[in-house]
């Protein structure tokens, strides 16, 4: 579970972190855009280059760092499908672009979710005029991603005592394993969201149309730059590789 | 049967759970782990079983050290029952949900089955075997959660909160059927704020506090003290608090009672006899 860290929001002092949700969720959907822009292995290191000074800025080097080591399993697993199962030219060389994307696309995301508050990302919501209460289930959703993996190690324990072994056994006998987690983790999760929604209704939740807030966010001059600057990259890339395509160097890859 | 030399833990971050914590259980007995919230009650249980490892000190199992046991190898020897069952139940009926730890365990299907029989009987579940345990009341659950710890025949039974929502018949139910496990031989360790429970059918208490063993020994002289229980942030039982009651008028009773029946004969003493 530890790769969920990456989404999780971590105060920080940050440069990063003052930056208003709003341009930073623009940074990420356009660095997304662009990792998917690629399927070579270079201008996709590049472009996780490019992300780690970013994550540099927001002081969460250490925690993306113990992500990916948490998530090297499935990065492994996935190469080594691909690569037996593809069949491209070159399906190493293909399988590696592949997770470097992976990789890339989830860097993008975290950064986002590494650095807003639920509280700032439902607020950035409203003020894009999505009703109040679907930002408000966005930010619950956020809020209880660490009690559900807390939840998760709980049930772990309660199976390992009634001799479940979960590190043991081929691959199809682990996925196997995770049944007896995975059903009480649903059943445990919807008893909660049934009476999370009991106690805010009896608090009298959605009785007012026109609620106030008491912060709102304000779109700064760094806010402006940033997002100015992810589209602008964004638009150059498109238009360079209609026009153009990529240069030799970066076409380079694994010859297997 | 279960030797615990000076165990620490410490959860991730800055939260110390125990601090050098000894105990030593012998077979047979019965033993009751007392304490406030976040005392280290929990943690010192997951120990017996090996779900926790302490990350200084020693469990010993048997004499063995359980340092290279698997869980599911001490399983065979500790059942603990947690104190959420949502947290197990997990199959479409009440009867695969027990066979299940059996099966696990690597008893034959037949005798998985037999045991699941006789377990449900006991704990008043025949009428539930066919029922998907998802739609059982919460007591049930948790019932039907011990079900399945109670089939494997453990030699150690620990067990977390039992009593926590059962009502005051199946609360009598659990005692008797926690004393015949008892008399068969079984060791039975419960986690619990129900004090009163305690004081009716555990001889031996362990009180716990920060992290630390404040106190263990015989349950009646242990919780009439003072002192401990308010280190343990507990209630003295309804009968002690009564004798105290009578010792205000009658200095002559004993601050020492902690069972209804030592209760009883002081009372009738004091009336002059029958």
């Amino acid at each position: 579970m530890s790769f969920l860290e990456v989404f999780q929001y971590t105060k920080q002092d940050s440069v990063i972190h003052q930056l208003d949700p709003r341009s930073k969720m623009v940074l990420a959907i356009t660095s997304a855009a662009i990792s998917l822009m690629f399927l070579n292995i270079v201008p996709l290191l590049i472009i996780l280059l490019c992300q780690i000074p970013i994550l540099f800025l927001a002081k969460s080097v250490r925690r993306w760092l113990r992500s990916m080591k948490g998530l090297s399993f499935l990065l492994i697993f996935i190469i080594v499908f691909n690569t037996l199962l593809s069949t491209v030219a070159n399906p190493f060389s293909y399988s590696v672009a592949l997770t470097i994307r992976l990789i890339a696309l989830m860097t993008s995301f975290s950064i986002f979710f590494l650095t807003v508050h639920p509280d700032e990302l439902s607020q950035a919501m409203i003020q894009m005029r999505i009703r109040f209460e679907f930002a408000f289930a966005m930010s619950m959703a956020m809020r209880y991603v660490p009690t559900l993996a807390h939840e998760a190690y709980s049930i772990m324990d309660a199976q390992k005592a009634r001799g479940v072994e979960l590190d043991k056994g081929n691959l199809l006998k682990r996925i196997r394993n995770m049944i007896p987690i995975i059903v009480p983790l649903i059943i445990v999760s919807i008893r909660r969201a049934l009476s999370v929604a009991e106690s805010m209704e009896s608090r009298a939740f959605g009785v007012s149309q026109n609620r106030t807030y008491l912060k709102r966010l304000e779109f700064q001059r760094r806010d402006w730059i940033v997002a100015f600057f992810s589209i602008a990259v964004l638009l150059y890339l498109i238009y360079f590789l209609s026009f153009f395509g990529l240069p030799d160097w970066m076409l380079w890859g694994f010859s297997f | 049967m279960i030797k615990i030399e000076d165990i620490h833990f410490k959860y991730e971050g800055v939260y110390t759970a125990l601090r050098g914590v000894s105990i030593q259980i012998d077979q047979g007995e019965r033993v009751a782990i007392v304490g406030t919230n976040g005392a280290g009650k929990t943690t010192l249980v997951k120990h017996m079983n090996g779900l926790l490892r302490p990350q200084r000190g020693h469990v010993f199992l048997k004499d063995r050290d359980t340092k290279h046991m698997s869980v599911a190898e001490i399983a065979r020897t500790v059942g603990l029952v947690f104190q959420s069952p949502d947290h197990q139940l997990f199959l479409d009926s009440v009867e695969k949900e027990v066979v299940f730890g059996l099966r696990n365990l690597g008893y034959s299907a037949k005798e998985a089955e037999e045991r699941c029989h006789n377990t449900l009987s006991r704990l008043g579940l025949e009428g539930f075997a066919d029922r998907s345990p998802f739609t059982l009341s919460g007591g049930e659950r948790k019932r039907v959660a011990l079900a399945s710890v109670l089939a494997t025949e453990p030699k150690v039974l620990a067990l977390d909160e039992p009593t926590i929502g059962q009502d005051a018949k199946q609360k009598k139910l659990l005692a008797e059927l926690l004393s015949e496990m008892n008399d068969a031989g079984c060791t039975v360790v419960v986690v619990t704020h129900d004090i009163e429970f305690v004081v009716e059918f555990f001889p031996r208490t362990v009180a716990m506090s920060g992290g630390l063993i404040v106190g263990d020994g015989k349950t009646e002289s242990l919780l009439s003290n003072e002192a401990i229980i308010d280190l343990s942030s507990l209630s003295a039982p309804q009968t002690t608090l009564a004798a105290s009651a009578l010792r205000k008028k009658f200095p002559e009773v004993s601050n020492r009672i902690t069972s209804v029946s030592d209760l009883e004969e002081i009372i009738v003493r004091l009336v002059g006899g029958l």
